[in-house]
C-alpha cells in the first residue's frame, strides 16, 4: 500500500469515526415501548404515579410538548402554565361539571376538544398509542402534580373490562363491533352466510352453493369474494350484482375473516 | 525476498488493514453491549434488529449507486452527442463499466435482506406480500428488464458509436434510468406503506381489505420517491468524484492527472449542485409527514429524535465547507481566479456561522432532571438560535454561498464580450443580495408570528433561493456566450489536499444517507407499520443516536470496503483511454470546462 493508500484509508477512518463520536456524546434518548401495565383493584397511588411519570417521560413522548419551560406546543403542565400553578392544582376548574380527573382523562383521548387558548390543535389522542389503564396512570401522574391523587383501582379494573370489549380503532373512535362473536367459521357461516348461500342441506338457496367451493376457487378469491363482492361475479348470478352486501370487511375481524376463508378453501 | 522486507514493503497495506480492523474489532463490542444482553439470540451476536437494519442499508446505498451513477452516465453521453464532446462519452462509459459488478452487490444484498426478512420476521412479510404481491413480481421482473438494458447498454458502446446507432444507444440509457427509477418507485411503496399506512387500515383491517393503490401511493410515497431520486443523483455524482479522486492521486502522467482532475471536478459539481435542491425535497418529506401524523412529526423534530437532526445539521456543515473548499482551491488552476480570492475568506465566515446556528440545540426532549440542570430546554442566548427561523435561514445562506462559490469558478476565465455584461452582472449581484435580505427578513419575522406561519415561511425563503439560482445562472450562461478566455483551466494543477475533500464528502453522504435511514425508520417507533402492526419482539425499543451511529458506520465501512472492490475490479477490465488532445472549443459555462492537457502542459502560474 502507497503512502496516498494510507491516507485515503485515514481520511475515510478518521471522518466515520468523528460522526460515530459525535452522534456517541450528545445526550442518548432511546423510544421505550410503553410498558403494559397490570395493576388490580388494589393497586396503591404511588404505584399509578410511579407508572405515569414513566410514560410521561419516556415512551408516552409527553415531554417532547409539555416541558417545564413552556415552549409553542404545548402549555407547562409541570410547574405551571399563566400563573396558575401545576396541572394538578388547576385541573379541577379547567371545565365546569368536569373533575380532575375526568378532565384530565378526556383531554387526552380526546385532546382536540379541550385545547388552550394560544396553542396550536396538534395533540394527538393518547389512546392511538398507550392502553386505557396506562392513560389513566398518566391521569394518575398529572393529578400528583400539585392535586389530589383521585384515580382508583376502580378505573383501571373498568377500563380493563372495557378493552375485554371490542377494541378502540387507533382514531379514537370505537371500531364497530364484530358481525359475531365467535372465530368458529362454522358459526359464523351459519349466523351470517347461510342466510344466501346453501352447503350441504343447510342455508338458502340464493347464491352460489358453498359445496366444493375450494375446487371452484383459490383462498384469494374466496376472500375477494367475500370482501368486494361485486369484483368478482360467479358466472350465472350477475343478476344479483350489488345484493350481497360489501361490508363484510368492517364487520369481520381479520382472523374471522380467514377463518372463514381457510374453512371454505377446504371444501373440495 | 525474506519475511521482514515483505513486512517492510507491504507496511502501508498492515497498517490500514489495522486501522480497519481496529475500528470493526471496537465496533463489534459495542454494538453487542447493547444487544446481546437484552436481544438474546435470535440472530448471532448483533441481533434480528441490527442483521436486517445492516442489510437493508448496505443494499440501499449500493442500490443508490446504480440508480445514480446511470443518471451521471446518460447526462455525460447527452452532451457527448450533442456537444460532440468524446471524453464525455468515455467518461459515461467508464461509470457504466463499473455498474457492472456493482448491480451483483445490489442484488446480493437485496436477497440478503429478503432472506432476512422473511426468516426473522415472517408475519410481517406475508403482511406486506399479501398486500403487495403483485408488484413484488413486477419488480422482480422489471429488474431483469434493468439488467437486460445495463449489459446491453455497455456491450454495446463501441459498435453502436455513430450516427443514429449512437442516438439509439443513449435512448438504452435512458430506458436503464427509467427502469431503474419504477424499481425504486415500487419499493418505495412497500416501505412508506409501513411508515404511512392509510388512514382506514387499523390493526383489525386484513391485508386482503386494504385497497392496493391507496396502499401504494401512501401519504409519504411520492415524497420519498423525489427525495431518493435526488440523493442518489447526489450519490452517484459523489462517488464519481471519490473515483476520480483517487485516479488522480494514482495518476503517473499529466494526461492522466489532468483526466481525472476534470472529472473529479465534474463529479463534485453534479453531486453538490443538485444537493443544493435536496433540503427542499426534506421540507416536502416532512411537511407531509406533519400532516399525516402530527404526533409522528413532532416524535421526528422534537421529540427522541430532535438531537439526530443536530448531528445531521454537523454532516451537511462539513458537507458544505468541504465542497466550498474543493472549489475555492480549484480557483488557483484557472487564469483570472486570484482576483476572486479575497473574497472567500468572507464567504467562509458565512458558511461557519451558518454551520454553527444549524447546529444549536433547541427544544430537546428531555427528563425533569435534565432540565432543571440546563434552566430550561434551550441555552437562555443561544437557544433562540435554535428555532427553525433561525436553522432555515442559515442553510439558505449557505446555500446562496456555495453557489456563489460556483458562479466565481464559472466566471474566473472569462471575459465578457457582450455589451450587456455589466448590466448582467450588476442584476447577477443585486438578485443575490436581494435574496439574502428576503431570506434574513423572514428568518427575523418568524420569531413575531405564531408557529403555523413561521412553519409557511421556510417555503418562501426556498422559493426566492431556488429563483435566485435558476435566473443568475441563466444570465451568467447567457454572459458567457462568445467570452473571450483568460487561458484554459490548468487541469490536473491541483494541490493533492483537495482530493481528500472529495474523499470527506463522499463518506458524509454516505454516512448522512444510513443517518436518515434510521430516521426514516426510527419515527415509527414501536410499530412495524404505524399504528397498524405493532413490534413484538424485543426489538421494538428504538435504539438511540450512540448506538445507531455504530450500526451506521459498520454500514458506510462495508460499503466503503466492497465500493473500493468493485473499482479495483472494475479497472481490471479495461483501462479508460485518455484523450490525447481535444480541439473543440469547450466552454466552462457547461458541464465541464475545456480539457487540453496536452496544449496546456503544467507551467503553474
Amino acid at each position: 500500500m502507497s503512502s496516498v493508500d494510507l491516507k485515503i484509508v485515514l481520511v475515510t477512518v478518521i471522518t466515520i469515526a468523528a460522526y460515530t463520536l459525535v452522534a456517541n456524546i450528545i445526550p442518548q434518548v432511546q423510544s421505550d415501548v410503553p410498558e403494559d401495565i397490570a395493576f388490580g383493584a388494589d393497586v396503591t397511588s404511588e404505584e399509578l404515579v410511579d407508572a405515569g411519570r414513566s410514560l410521561y417521560e419516556g415512551a408516552g413522548g409527553c415531554l417532547a410538548c409539555h416541558t417545564e419551560a413552556g415552549g409553542a406546543r404545548g402549555p407547562n403542565l409541570l410547574t405551571g402554565h399563566d400563573g396558575e400553578g401545576a396541572i394538578g392544582e388547576r385541573c379541577e376548574d379547567r371545565i365546569a361539571d368536569l373533575d380532575c380527573k375526568d378532565y384530565l382523562f378526556r383531554a387526552l383521548v380526546d385532546p382536540g376538544a379541550y385545547v388552550v387558548e394560544g396553542y396550536p390543535p396538534i395533540m394527538p389522542p393518547t389512546d392511538r398509542t398507550l392502553t386505557t389503564p396506562q392513560v389513566w396512570a398518566i391521569v394518575a401522574y398529572l393529578e400528583s402534580l400539585g392535586g389530589e391523587v383521585t384515580v382508583t383501582g376502580d378505573d383501571l379494573a373498568q377500563a380493563e373490562e372495557e378493552t375485554a370489549q371490542p377494541a378502540a380503532a387507533p382514531n379514537g373512535e370505537q371500531a364497530a363491533a364484530p358481525a359475531v362473536a365467535t372465530d368458529d367459521a362454522e358459526a359464523i357461516l351459519q349466523d351470517l352466510c347461510l342466510m344466501c348461500h346453501q352447503m350441504g342441506d343447510r342455508g338458502t338457496e340464493m347464491g352460489p352453493s358453498f359445496d366444493e367451493v375450494g375446487a371452484r376457487l383459490t383462498a384469494s378469491e374466496i376472500r375477494t369474494k367475500i370482501l368486494h363482492p361485486d369484483q368478482l361475479i360467479s358466472e350465472g348470478y350477475e343478476p344479483l350484482a350489488g345484493v350481497m352486501p360489501s361490508n363484510f370487511g368492517s364487520q369481520l375481524t381479520a382472523t374471522q375473516l380467514e377463518s372463514i376463508v381457510q374453512y371454505l378453501s377446504a371444501l373440495r | 525476498m525474506n519475511v521482514k522486507d515483505l513486512l517492510l514493503e507491504r507496511k502501508g497495506w498492515i497498517v490500514a488493514l489495522l486501522a480497519v480492523g481496529g475500528m470493526l474489532l471496537l465496533a463489534f463490542p459495542l454494538v453487542a453491549q447493547y444487544s446481546v444482553p437484552e436481544y438474546g439470540d435470535d440472530f448471532p451476536l448483533i441481533g434480528s434488529r441490527a442483521a436486517v437494519w445492516i442489510a437493508a442499508q448496505v443494499h440501499l446505498m449500493f442500490a443508490a449507486f446504480v440508480l445514480g451513477v446511470p443518471m451521471f452516465a446518460v447526462i455525460a453521453e447527452a452532451v457527448s452527442i450533442f456537444g460532440k464532446q468524446d471524453r464525455y462519452d468515455r467518461l459515461a462509459k467508464e461509470f457504466t463499466r463499473l455498474l457492472l459488478v456493482a448491480y451483483s452487490a445490489t442484488a446480493l444484498w437485496g436477497g440478503l435482506l429478503l432472506f432476512l426478512l422473511t426468516t426473522l420476521y415472517p408475519t410481517l412479510w406475508s403482511y406486506l406480500a399479501e398486500i403487495f404481491g403483485a408488484s413484488m413480481w413486477v419488480y422482480a421482473g422489471l429488474f431483469f428488464i434493468e439488467s437486460a438494458t445495463l449489459y446491453t447498454y455497455y456491450y454495446t458502446w463501441e459498435r453502436w458509436k455513430r450516427g443514429r446507432a449512437k442516438l439509439f444507444h443513449w435512448g438504452l440509457g435512458i430506458l436503464l434510468n427509467v427502469w431503474g427509477t419504477t424499481v425504486m418507485f415500487i419499493a418505495n411503496s412497500w416501505l412508506t406503506y409501513m411508515t404511512s399506512p392509510p388512514a382506514d387500515v387499523t390493526p383489525d383491517t386484513a391485508p386482503g381489505m386494504v385497497q392496493f393503490w391507496s396502499a401504494f401511493a401512501n401519504a409519504t410515497w411520492m415524497p420519498i420517491n423525489i427525495h431518493r431520486l435526488i440523493a442518489n443523483a447526489v450519490f452517484g455524482g459523489a462517488i464519481v468524484a471519490a473515483y476520480a479522486a483517487y485516479r488522480f492521486l494514482k495518476a503517473k502522467t499529466p494526461e492522466e492527472r489532468a483526466h481525472y482532475d476534470w472529472m473529479g471536478y465534474v463529479g463534485n459539481l453534479i453531486a453538490i449542485g443538485v444537493f443544493l435542491v435536496l433540503p427542499f425535497a426534506g421540507y416536502w418529506l416532512g411537511r407531509e409527514i406533519y400532516e399525516y401524523n402530527q404526533q409522528m412529526g413532532i416524535t421526528m423534530m422534537g421529540g427522541f429524535m430532535s438531537w439526530l437532526w443536530i448531528v445531521q445539521a454537523f454532516l451537511i456543515g462539513v458537507l458544505f465547507l468541504a465542497a466550498n473548499y474543493y472549489l475555492w482551491i480549484g480557483l488557483g488552476r484557472i487564469p483570472g481566479g486570484e482576483r476572486f480570492a479575497p473574497y472567500t475568506k468572507y464567504m467562509l465566515v458565512v458558511l461557519v456561522l451558518g454551520f454553527i446556528v444549524w447546529a444549536t440545540p433547541h427544544s430537546m426532549i428531555a427528563t425533569r432532571d435534565e432540565l432543571a440542570a440546563m434552566g430550561g430546554t434551550h441555552h437562555p442566548f443561544l437557544g433562540v438560535l435554535g428555532l427553525m427561523s433561525a436553522k432555515n435561514t442559515a442553510v439558505n445562506l449557505m446555500i446562496l454561498t456555495t453557489f456563489l462559490s460556483f458562479l466565481m469558478y464559472r466566471r474566473a476565465n472569462k471575459i465578457p464580450t457582450v455589451s450587456w455584461a455589466r448590466t448582467g452582472t450588476i442584476s447577477q449581484g443585486t438578485i443575490l443580495a436581494v435574496a439574502s435580505i428576503v431570506v434574513l427578513f423572514y428568518g427575523v419575522y418568524g420569531y413575531f408570528v405564531p408557529t403555523i406561519v413561521r412553519i409557511g415561511f421556510s417555503v418562501y425563503q426556498v422559493l426566492i433561493v431556488l429563483f435566485t439560482i435558476v435566473a443568475v445562472l441563466v444570465i451568467d450562461v447567457l454572459i458567457a456566450r462568445g467570452a473571450d478566455t483568460r487561458g484554459p483551466i490548468r487541469w490536473g494543477q491541483m494541490p493533492e489536499r483537495s482530493q481528500y475533500a472529495l474523499f470527506v464528502i463522499v463518506v458524509t453522504f454516505t454516512w448522512l444517507m444510513g443517518l436518515m435511514g434510521f430516521a426514516r425508520s426510527g419515527i415509527r417507533q414501536h410499530w412495524h407499520i404505524w399504528e397498524v402492526m405493532r413490534d413484538t419482539s424485543p426489538h421494538a425499543a428504538t435504539p438511540a443516536l450512540g448506538y445507531a451511529a455504530q450500526v451506521i458506520s459498520v454500514c458506510v465501512i462495508l460499503f466503503l470496503l466492497m465500493i473500493a472492490f468493485v473499482f479495483w475490479i472494475g479497472g481490471l477490465i479495461e483501462k479508460p483511454q485518455l484523450v490525447p488532445q481535444e480541439t473543440e472549443d469547450t466552454d466552462a459555462a457547461e458541464l465541464g470546462p475545456g480539457y487540453e492537457p496536452s496544449l496546456q502542459p503544467a507551467t503553474g502560474d
